[in-house]
């Protein structure tokens, strides 16, 4: 560390001791040195958004009889007044206090986190980064294609955590996200989308070297024009049942919404209720609950390439591996260390044994709350894409999300997706556009029939999960292989 | 205007930009947030945030860069360093294939009339113990738990560039408050929303009462599921606003009616889009909402009506797409525009528009909106607080969760009545930057043959 650092941490140090001393139990912080953004986007080939970005600072939190407080400040030269800003909110939460909040035995922790990056995309000259994003717009540049847009968005933080409990971690962020997508009316005047997001396998490293790697990016530019152009003058998906297979495009986001928001401990005990929403989830449910069929494994788990891996969460904790639901059963939620104490009290037992390690915050301004971190579907044995559809009589496949409505307690879906290919009999035959699906989220996921095996798997980014007041915007992943569902509602009646 | 220390370093980087011949825009925002927020009946967050944040832009010809910065502002070094890497950034960028527009402050605005210090400084002690009120007088009634939010504090938005001398000035307060009671066995959930410009614009009684009004019905109801067919709805304010800023969205933003990706795309101004009953304006001096006096490229605002009576008047415009389009812009340069939907002639108030209603769902709030397809306006969303059944012009019993999948032209062609009272209503985002903004909307809008596209068994 620096020499200012040193004198930050020493700081800060002083104060968490000073916490405990007025009378707090417990009090963390958490020093961004550095929070770096920079989005670069070609829009029908004119540069539109070319901007950097940088926030430091320091956000505070302190327990004090049950209560939280938070308080935050760009001003590192008033760190003790943020931490005593910090307790009086907690002090004045006491006055309509509920279910005593309690970070459990104390765990302190020593460490650091680097994600795998072979070249710091900051490293590289601005003119490398548009010219790689210059040479995929000229592929997806055709005269059929109305609009086109390419991006680049890298996040690069450097956060220092500290705790009362002696906790220190030394964490890097690093992550890179890129998307395309082309555009088109359709003869009914109906824009119609075709993209793609940076994707990968797991494996591999997250710096420049992804985006620049074409079998991860650019050289899926041409594929989504030709299947831009066989979406335009498509018939629209005629509603009907038939059986669902989710690529791992559109299965992110049935996983994302239905599972990882579903499974939120803050959701399930009712804190985030007036905002995002509930859960149909009860604690109680936890290994009770069939949430899905047999086939359905779905685990909080660690990938190497992905913004939901980060060492340590926004707690100290080291990160852990755990399945949500195994053989179709509810065994877990995400949680962090802060409502343990509360869900095993509302469920009458030790329902949860320990920290989801879920507590993460999207700035040094923003409060950890309980997050989804790479939320993934294991791998399955029904072999490829087309051993799947070679088994499907009468379905659909689909792809890449354009709407999504979820009702409040995660309990039922409405989604709409870029296009469909009917499968019939075994064989893909056609193109169908506006495509849409709804169902019910237990019906649905207890529907899965067919689950891909390793082969058809993928680690989906999400850079913009939205939840929280004051609203936060993080960084997951979600590893998803080809899924299968029967006999769910499609398509549109009127 | 902006506390001097801050206002000179930006001043002395606007005259070192000139020196260095760039042409360079400084926006500086500063916010004061506290936020309490409610779970399980009690204070679950107590949160306080100061923020500062300084964007600086440079063009040159048709190439631009950009570079934020959010940290303590204390230093001339500080802005001579986000100066320098905008201006590299330019000096990277690509050159557009349209002349973009430079921002220039057309006059000069030093406007604090939105400050309330009273608001800015309201305490977390005074938010608590307001909600205690609520929770200790209603809870008792019933098995009741409460959560919800209360977001309050100041911005000050200052921007200025290199291309005159004039100065943009603003310095407001707002808040939003959010409370929601949820029957612990049941599961419907109530909601009491307010919105804020001053300290002490509402009280605990008001909220009290508000909880009161809708309980019976939902005490002494079973849930109701209707059918999924076309029915006559009446929307609530959140209903209505969520419908405003689709039907903005869908058809009224520049770019999207430029590349024919809005509902309004077929259309030319003159043109009818709507029936006479929809009048719909950006007017920043309407009394409901925060009224931005300039957006981020220093033009001035003034009201505009984009639809008067039903007619396209015009679409929006903000700089970026208006150099491409080679439009006007409008003083669109926001994150918060002042829309503005205007009253009917029904009576005012919710339990006059039940009445006259007479039968139908009462829908004021529909979550996780979505507008699947903007060519068409088609949206999609659900009930969730404070959906009743309207039986003979009386709330007879709670809605069970329903979805609303209809297009906006189809609802808006529906329109039986509209409220005559408009309210203010907060939609400010607190993603990011505190950015205040409200709606000016009829309390209440009653649609026939809305399209009912799925029912649920739980609320």
């Amino acid at each position: 560390m620096s020499h200012e650092l040193d004198r930050l941490a020493a700081t800060v140090k002083t104060e968490l001791k000073r916490m405990l001393d007025a009378g707090a139990s417990f009090a963390d912080a958490r020093l961004y040195d550095e929070d770096r953004s920079e989005r670069l986007t070609l829009y029908d080939g004119n540069l539109e958004t070319n901007y950097d970005a940088n926030e430091r600072g320091i956000g505070i939190r302190t327990l004090y009889k049950g209560a939280w407080g938070f308080a935050a400040t760009a001003d590192l030269a008033s760190i003790p007044a943020c931490f005593d800003k910090a307790l009086a909110n907690a002090k004045a939460a006491t006055l309509l206090p509920g279910f005593p909040k309690d970070m459990g035995p104390a765990q302190p922790a020593k460490g650091r986190y680097r994600p795998p990056v072979r070249q710091d995309p900051f490293e590289v000259p601005t003119p490398e980064k548009l010219a790689l994003l210059s040479g995929i717009d000229v592929k997806l540049k055709d005269n059929a294609v109305a609009h086109r847009y390419v991006t680049a968005h890298f996040q690069r933080r450097r956060i220092f955590y500290w705790n009362s409990e002696g906790t220190e971690v030394d964490r890097w962020q690093l992550n890179t996200f890129g998307s395309m997508a082309v555009m088109a009316p359709d003869p009914q005047g109906r824009t119609q989308r075709r993209s793609m997001e940076l994707f990968c396998s797991g494996d591999g490293t997250r710096g420049w070297e992804w985006i620049a790697d074409p079998n991860a990016f650019g050289g899926h530019a041409e594929r989504i024009r030709k299947e831009l152009a066989e979406i335009v003058p498509a018939e629209t998906l005629p509603p009907a049942k038939r059986d669902v297979i989710l690529l791992p495009g559109q299965g992110y986001l049935q996983t994302h919404e239905t599972i990882g928001h579903a499974l939120e401990l803050d959701r399930i005990l009712g804190y985030e209720l007036s905002f995002a929403g509930g859960s149909h989830v009860r604690v109680e449910h936890i290994g009770k609950l069939r949430y899905g069929s047999d086939k359905l494994n779905a685990r909080a788990g660690i990938v190497p390439n992905s913004p939901g891996t980060f060492g340590f969460d926004d707690e100290g904790t080291p990160q852990r591996d755990y399945y949500l639901i195994k053989n179709g059963i509810l065994v877990n939620v995400l949680s962090s260390r802060t409502d343990l104490a509360e869900a095993n009290a509302k469920a009458g037992r030790v329902a949860i044994k320990e920290s989801g390690t879920a507590a993460r915050a999207c700035a040094f301004y923003r409060t950890p709350i309980d997050r989804m971190t790479n939320i993934n579907i294991d791998p399955g044995s029904d072999g490829t894409l087309d051993d799947i559809i070679a088994a499907t009589e009468n379905g659909v496949i689909l792809d890449v999300p354009v709407s999504w409505s979820i009702g409040s307690n995660r309990e039922h879906f409405h989604f709409g997706t870029e296009i469909a290919w009917e499968v019939k009999n075994g064989k893909k035959t056609k193109v169908y556009k506006n495509p849409t699906y709804h169902g019910h989220t237990l019906e649905f996921w207890n529907s899965l029939d067919k689950v891909g095996s390793k082969a058809t798997w993928c680690l989906e980014q999400v850079p913009n999960c939205g939840k929280g007041e004051p609203n936060q915007i993080m960084e997951l992943g979600h590893g998803i292989p080809v899924m299968r569902f029967r006999n769910v509602d499609t398509g549109e009646k009127e | 205007m902006l506390e001097k220390r801050i206002r000179d370093l930006l001043l002395d980087a606007r005259a070192k930009a000139r020196k260095q011949k760039l042409d360079a825009e400084f926006n500086f925002h500063r916010e004061r947030s506290s936020l309490i927020r409610l779970g399980n009946s009690s204070v679950a967050l107590s949160t306080f945030e100061e923020l500062s944040r300084l964007d600086v832009t440079v063009q040159q010809g048709r190439k631009s860069g950009a570079y934020s910065l959010t940290s303590d502002i204390t230093s001339s070094a500080q802005l001579d360093e986000a100066l320098a890497i905008a201006a590299n950034n330019c000096r990277a960028a690509l050159e557009k294939d349209y002349d973009p527009i430079f921002g220039a402050v057309e006059e000069s605005v030093d406007d604090s009339t939105g400050f309330d210090p009273a608001l800015e400084t309201l305490s977390p002690v005074a938010k608590t113990e307001l909600c205690k009120r609520v929770v200790d007088t209603v809870k008792p009634m019933g098995k009741y738990d409460f959560s919800g939010s209360w977001s309050s504090g100041s911005t000050e938005m200052y921007y200025i560039s290199t291309a005159n001398d004039n100065e943009a000035f603003r310095r407001l307060t707002d808040g939003r408050f959010t409370m929601v009671l949820k029957e612990q066995e049941k599961k419907w959930e109530l909601q009491v929303e307010r919105t804020q410009k001053r300290a002490g614009e509402f009280s605990a009684d008001d909220v009290i009462a508000g909880f009161k009004g809708m309980l019976p019905v939902y005490e002494r109801n079973p849930g109701f599921k209707t059918h999924t067919n076309r029915q006559r709805v009446m929307f609530g304010p959140e209903a209505v606003s969520e419908l405003l800023g689709l039907t903005v969205w869908g058809a009224f933003i520049g770019r999207m009616w430029e590349e024919k990706r809005a509902f309004s795309s077929h259309l030319k101004p003159g043109d009818r889009l709507f029936p006479e009953a929809i009048t719909i304006a950006d007017d920043p001096t309407n009394p409901n909402v925060y009224g931005m006096p300039f957006d981020f490229k220093g033009h001035r605002r003034h009201p505009r009506v984009i639809c008067d009576k039903g007619i396209l008047k015009s679409v929006l415009y903000d700089s970026a797409t208006a150099a491409r389009y080679k439009r006007q812009p409008t003083a669109s340069d926001l994150g918060n525009d002042d829309f503005c939907l205007a009253p009917g002639t029904a009576p005012a108030g919710i339990d006059a528009g039940r009445k006259l209603a007479k039968d139908a769902l009462y829908i004021p709030h529909l979550h996780y909106i979505h507008m699947p397809d903007p060519t068409k306006g088609m949206f999609t969303g659900s009930s969730r607080f404070n959906a009743r059944l309207i039986k003979d012009g009386e709330f007879t019993a709670p809605l069970l969760s329903s979805r609303v999948t209809d297009t906006i032209p189809s609802v808006f062609s529906g329109i039986a009545a509209i409220s005559s009272r408009t309210i203010p209503w907060n939609v400010s985002s607190t993603y990011d930057r505190r950015s205040p903004t409200a709606m000016s909307i009829p309390e209440y809008i009653i649609c026939d043959n809305v399209r009912i596209s799925d029912v649920a068994d739980s609320f």
